[in-house]
């Protein structure tokens, strides 16, 4: 019976320590693709994992290379049903991406930028650095927008990416 | 088998030593670390590094042989002094804070506000014959280069430095051998760079995480002036395209008062009034008190200013990114444990950076 207190007592202080422990404020575990798409998603790391995978590196600010590994956005807004190859035209060509971060951070794509047959950009979604998982700060998911020079759109600790349509 | 080994360890010193003695340099530099843009006449040499030493904690440096470069740059502190400004040899005061030395060769611009000095060879006769204010005190002509001749050990140190010279007691090879001394004091040792780069993830706390990602939140946003592996945008390294440096004004004062007017004392563009270097938060909970002047006392303090934005808002030059905060007593202790992670103890402590003199 003493035990039994005793280790509800353990139990008891433990829960108190771990609420009292401020949450780390890294990104989500999945991020959401979602807007006017006929195949809204949620992808974890093994989600991505299952989807073709591509590397790229890149130079930091200081001039050291870091090589990032993903999924292209091109083939998350392809299976997410966003309108991509010989259906980018039009009124599609009226449209945005918008990516938010986990902070509130937001910037904007156009999906000419993506496309093959129009920009062709190499924008991945990353997981990982130099083989290793992103963490902290940096992830669990970030952009790479690989011909940026400035590294203002490599949005860190995704959450969500969004397509709009201006013109229905 | 022991007589192999000993064999082995006796040709890898053979080889380390004709590596020295080729003047091959290795910056042995942490991971993530580029190489170090270095100027092509003064090509990093142990020979060199060795000398700058010597010269660096060297009394006969100064006027009254009281000082050195030392005293204003302390390797325990990351090579600051702890004051709020510089005191010279004479007594002196300087208007501004001794910057650390630390990982000074990535810097494209160095002191707090000139933009026109990149190069630390030339930096160095700054402290050496400046007169306002008086640092070193020296003046050329006067017995200094004598008195290093009478010390035996430069004849040795100067000569493997600058081989072949008639004469290498000359103010340029000083000034080479300091600035080569300079470079190698890198700093990437510390608990971040084991978290970051060496994959411990104990090697912070958890406070220390949560503080990493205000740091770079976007609300925050500590990282836009001071980004990169060395915290500062005014770093380049041998890889990287040569950009403006950019200079900030944070807010201290309007108006900033003389002589500390930052750049403008250099471009004369009233809008570059208060505007000084980002330094590097490398090692930073040793190098308070804080900002050019050391007026700011603590890490606490300094996070304090940047919530709220400055203390001088109506300063028209105070950079919009001195917007302010919100920022709880947690949040800001959570800052100031990330910060305490970038102190490499190591270096602190390197007797490859230390006093090479016996001790009187």
């Amino acid at each position: 019976m003493k035990s039994r207190h005793v280790l509800v007592g353990v139990l008891l202080a433990v829960a108190v320590a771990v609420a009292q422990t401020p949450q780390q404020q890294s990104g989500p575990s999945s991020f959401t693709v979602s807007g006017e798409l006929s195949t809204p998603l949620k992808l974890s790391t093994d989600d991505m994992a299952k989807m073709p995978r591509e590397k790229a590196s890149v130079p930091d600010q200081d001039g050291t290379n870091i090589e990032y590994e993903g999924v292209p956005l091109r083939e998350i807004m392809k299976r997410a049903g966003a309108p991509l190859g010989n259906q980018l035209r039009g009124k599609a060509l009226a449209s945005y991406i918008l990516v938010k971060a986990h902070d509130g951070y937001q910037v904007v794509f156009t999906l000419g930028e993506l496309d093959s047959e129009f920009a062709n950009e190499k924008i991945l979604v990353a997981d990982k650095r130099d083989g290793k998982p992103l963490f902290g700060y940096q992830g669990p998911f970030r952009l790479v927008v690989v011909n940026d020079h400035a590294g203002a759109r490599s949005v860190r600790m995704l959450e969500s990416i969004e397509f709009v349509r201006l013109q229905k | 088998m022991k007589t192999l080994a000993i064999f082995v360890a006796v040709a890898w010193m053979g080889g380390y030593a004709r590596a020295g003695d080729s003047g091959a340099y290795d910056w042995n530099l942490p991971k993530g670390f580029p190489k170090p843009r270095i100027p092509a006449d003064n090509p990093m040499t142990a020979a060199k590094v060795e000398l700058g030493r010597y010269l660096f904690y060297d009394t006969r440096m100064s006027v009254n042989g009281k000082s050195s470069c030392a005293p204003c740059h302390k390797q325990e502190l990351a090579f600051t002094d702890g004051r709020a400004v510089g005191l010279g040899a004479t007594g002196e005061s300087h208007s501004r804070s001794a910057m650390s030395l630390v990982n000074i060769a990535y810097s494209v611009a160095l002191t707090w506000s000139n933009p026109n000095m990149s190069q630390l060879e030339e930096q160095a006769l700054v402290p050496m014959f400046g007169e306002h204010p008086v640092e070193l005190g020296l003046r050329e002509g006067d017995d200094f280069l004598s008195r290093l001749h009478s010390q035996a050990k430069y004849g040795e140190l100067f000569g493997q430095a600058f081989p072949g010279e008639a004469d290498p007691f000359t103010i340029s090879n000083i000034t080479k051998a300091v600035a080569c001394f300079e470079r190698s004091i890198i700093s990437g040792r510390s608990p971040y760079d084991r978290y970051h780069y060496a994959g411990d993830d104990n090697a912070v706390t958890d406070a220390a995480k949560r503080g990493e990602i205000l740091f770079f939140s976007q609300n925050i946003a500590c990282f836009r002036c001071h980004g990169g592996f060395n915290f500062s945008d005014a770093g380049v390294s041998e890889r990287s395209v040569r950009r403006e440096i950019e200079f900030h004004n944070t807010g201290l004062y309007n108006p900033y008062p003389a002589p500390n007017v930052g750049i403008y004392e250099f471009t004369h563009d009233p809008a570059d009034f208060g505007k000084f270097k980002t330094p590097t938060l490398r090692n930073v909970a040793v190098t308070g008190p804080y900002m050019h002047d050391g007026s700011v006392r603590t890490l606490e303090d300094v996070l304090d200013h940047y919530a709220a934005g400055g203390r001088a808002h109506d300063n028209p030059n105070k950079d919009p990114l001195v917007h302010g905060f919100p920022l709880s007593k947690e949040e800001r202790a959570d800052m100031v444990a990330f910060l305490q992670s970038l102190t490499d103890e190591e270096l602190l402590n390197d007797k490859r950076f230390s006093n090479p003199w016996p001790s009187k």
